[in-house]
């Protein structure tokens, strides 16, 4: 019985959409079997799971539990780093990334990354920052770079604070502000994914409300996974979470489930703080 | 390894099963008096009034947690239980000192030429159920909590029964009502019994069933 | 109470000992300043610095070498300074950076030698400035690497990652995002080793040999201070040893001149 006036819990959209449309979509990226070493030490081990489009999906755990490693994993940045090697399948759209005739850099466009310590370009202006996406990539036939640039920080929320100051180094602003700017500078190249390093760490509890609202807004956009030590925090702004320990997956379901009721008894440890 | 929320925590439990201690022995003391006819309102009285005021304590400190530790899990579902359990107490407490009030204004049992074995047997029923409930709360026991509703059922038909009874029955009316009215209290706190044992399991599975 | 006061003797006395050393260690450096200002700036004039009389081709000469030896050393030893830092992390690497250490410590009249029998001899025939370049150059690679790699180092490896994780390609993050950043280190290195390089003898004697006019062409034999220093204090006539006192006050001005403009440069950098 319908009760006029009664907030409904699923959004218009997932209504309109058809059968076929929601399983086809649904399942942006997805990792199978997936196992990672650093030299001779495995930091992942048999990782499944799968990250539904245009949701946020927290990944938690103990510090060492392998989450960085994880999603390093989903943009290809784990290989970059002497002595790492990886098993199993990463799939983006079903395609698999690590396929050997995909080129990583054309996935890590795809796949975008915001790190735990804001790192903007030291040399480059705030504009340029944001532009860099674009440039250094040679995507930036046919663009109007400043409209592009004021979308960015727009939709970074960051634009009514720098916008008399595009010319500023990208180092002179505050932590908080930089952290926005990375994330702009990301979004700029579009990517249809964007991995989140533990982003507000570094940050005070105010720009990290800021990047927590922003979050969820990119959500209607993109496919956002964020690596989180804070549960609050993953049980504010993600729909889904996957609770890792020692480099296996613990448990997977959606955020309000988990924190309501755990299936693992040692999800309900670490939750609680009982540990870690 | 000791939370700052496990302090809190134990504060809490300890004031939820003191609550219910407290409501048990209201309940108590009002049933006894109109079986047997003394008169306990005034101490009944005083019993709710404290009850009263323990909830209020107690929905404090449970806001006080949630606000300082932004509790998950099953903490969250303990501290969301004990506040609901918390008020099913009072409302012991409250059905209580109704039972003593109608008692001393319409009289006792024992004045009442309605010759029925069913008022001492509700009255049993109701008595246990409220132990249990408390004592399950306690040991936050779902399987002792999940047994209320079978008791729940025997006191449902004791109380239909007896309502057939009094609709036939050739009494002074001031007799009726009563019974009416206590038969119907004692039905009420045998209905907040199984909200107390729905909430333990909660505590216990995170499950949310009914225990009607 | 005694021991306090001991104590502090002892520590009184650690300190003035240390500050003797330095000051020991520094009196040659002041004295052969004093010496060299002394006995040289006599000779200063302006047909003395820029005539053919005077050391004017050794002075031209010296910038030509320095002009050349900068051409061909410092790309070669940033690009080799690149690969030690973004490549090389492996085994091969390290290899290679043992030695180009070596290479640094290698003594300059071997290279000096070495060059002349290839170039001087073997490849253009005579003593030239070129062959001189190519001696320096090889004396200046192996620095400038060196520091190009620690400058590059110092940049913190977060910039790459950002750079890598927007897509962008491992050399153009090189070029673009990397070598501008540690862009300071990289040109107070490299000045600092040409600084050094300038005044190097050794290397010249059988390259570019000597020449008593000016430049005559990159296949001829060349003036250049440290030589006409070295053939001046040969000479028994005072009059020309007073002219080699003159070239060195000179030279040492120039490479003074080159370290404190380095050490300016990056003063202003690090007030930005």
């Amino acid at each position: 019985m319908k009760i006029l006036g009664w907030p409904q819990k699923s959004t218009d959209k997932a209504e309109e959409q058809t059968v076929e449309e929601a399983v086809l979509t649904s399942e942006k990226m997805q990792s199978i079997n997936l196992n990672a070493w650093f030299g001779d030490k495995k930091v992942l081990k048999d990782i499944t799971l799968t990250v539904k489009a245009n949701s946020v999906t927290a990944i938690i755990g103990p510090s060492g539990c392998g989450k960085s490693t994880l999603i390093r994993c989903f943009n290809r940045m784990h290989e970059l780093v002497p002595n790492a090697r990886m098993s199993g399948k990463i799939l983006l759209d079903g395609k698999n990334i690590y396929s050997s005739d995909v080129d990583p850099v054309l996935i890590r466009r795809r796949v975008g990354m915001v790190f735990q310590k804001p790192n903007p370009f030291p040399t480059m202006s705030i504009y340029d920052n944001v532009a860099a996406g674009l440039r250094l990539t040679g995507v930036k036939k046919g663009h109007n770079l400043d409209e592009v640039v004021e979308l960015s920080l727009k939709q970074a929320t960051l634009w009514d604070e720098v916008k008399d100051d595009l010319k500023k180094s990208g180092t002179s602003i505050s932590g908080g502000q930089q952290q926005r700017l990375c994330i702009a500078r990301a979004i700029t190249l579009q990517p249809e994914v964007i991995l989140m390093d533990e982003p507000c760490s570094a940050l005070d509890p105010i720009a990290t409300a800021k990047i927590e609202e922003l979050i969820v807004s990119l959500k209607r956009d993109y496919t956002v996974v964020i690596v989180t030590h804070n549960m609050q925090q993953a049980a504010r702004v993600s729909d889904f979470t996957a609770f890792l320990y020692l480099g296996e997956l613990v448990e997977y379901g959606e955020t309000d489930g988990i924190f309501e009721d755990p299936r693992s008894e040692l999800t309900e440890k670490y939750i609680t703080g009982k540990f870690g | 390894m000791a939370r700052l929320l496990d302090a809190g925590l134990e504060q809490l439990t300890v004031m939820v099963y003191k609550s219910g201690e407290v409501a048990k022995s209201a309940i108590n003391l009002s049933i006894s008096a109109f079986m047997n006819g003394k008169d306990a309102m005034e101490d009944v009285h005083d019993l709710s009034d404290v009850i009263s005021s323990m909830t209020v304590e107690i929905e404090n400190k449970a806001f006080e947690l949630i606000v300082k530790y932004q509790p998950v899990a099953s903490d969250l579902r303990i501290i969301n239980s004990y506040m609901k359990v918390a008020y099913d107490f009072e409302r012991y407490g409250r059905y209580a000192w109704d039972i003593s009030f109608t008692h001393k204004k319409l009289g006792a049992l024992g004045e009442c030429a309605v010759a029925s074995d069913l008022m001492p047997k509700l009255v049993e029923k109701v008595s246990l159920m409220v132990s249990k409930s408390v004592k399950a709360l306690r040991e936050h026991d779902a399987e002792l909590a999940k047994t209320l509703a079978d008791t729940e059922n025997e006191v449902d038909e004791l109380y239909f029964a007896y309502l057939n009874q009094l609709s036939k029955a050739r009494a002074q009316s001031k007799c009726v009502m009563c019974n009416l009215l206590v038969s119907r209290y004692l039905e009420r706190i045998a209905d907040h019994t199984t909200y107390v044992g729905e909430a333990i399991v909660y505590i216990a599975t995170g499950e949310k069933i009914s225990l009607r | 109470m005694d021991n306090y006061a001991y104590r502090k003797f002892k520590n009184r006395l650690f300190f003035a000992l240390s500050l003797v050393c330095i000051i020991v260690a520094l009196i040659p450096l002041l004295s052969i300043l004093i010496e060299v200002i002394v006995r040289g700036a006599s000779q200063i004039n302006f047909e003395f610095l820029f005539s053919v009389n005077g050391i004017g081709p050794a002075i031209q000469g010296t910038l030509i070498l320095i002009g050349l030896t900068s051409l061909i050393g410092i790309p070669l030893g940033i690009m080799s300074g690149i690969y030690l830092s973004e490549y090389g992390n492996n085994r091969y690497a390290s290899w290679i950076r043992t030695f180009n250490d070596l290479l640094t410590e290698f003594p300059s009249i071997v290279i000096g030698i070495t060059v002349s029998v290839v170039v001087v001899i073997g490849i253009i025939g005579s003593f030239s400035a070129i062959a001189g370049a190519v001696a320096l150059s090889f004396m200046l690679i192996p620095i400038v690497a060196r520091t190009t790699e620690e400058s590059l180092k110092l940049v913190p490896n977060s910039v790459r990652e950002a750079s890598m994780a927007l897509g962008v390609y491992r050399w153009k993050t090189i070029l673009r995002v990397v070598l501008p950043a540690g862009k300071s280190g990289l040109i107070t290195g490299a000045l600092l080793a040409v600084a050094r390089i300038a005044g190097e003898t050794a290397p010249l004697i059988m390259t570019v040999l000597g020449s008593r006019y000016f430049f005559q062409g990159f296949t001829e034999p060349m003036a250049s201070l440290p030589i006409t220093i070295w053939r001046s204090a040969l000479q028994p006539s005072a009059a020309v040893q007073a002219q080699g006192w003159g070239a060195a006050l000179v030279l040492i001005l120039i490479v003074l001149s080159l370290n404190i403009g380095v050490r300016l440069f990056s003063r202003g950098r690090i007030r930005k």
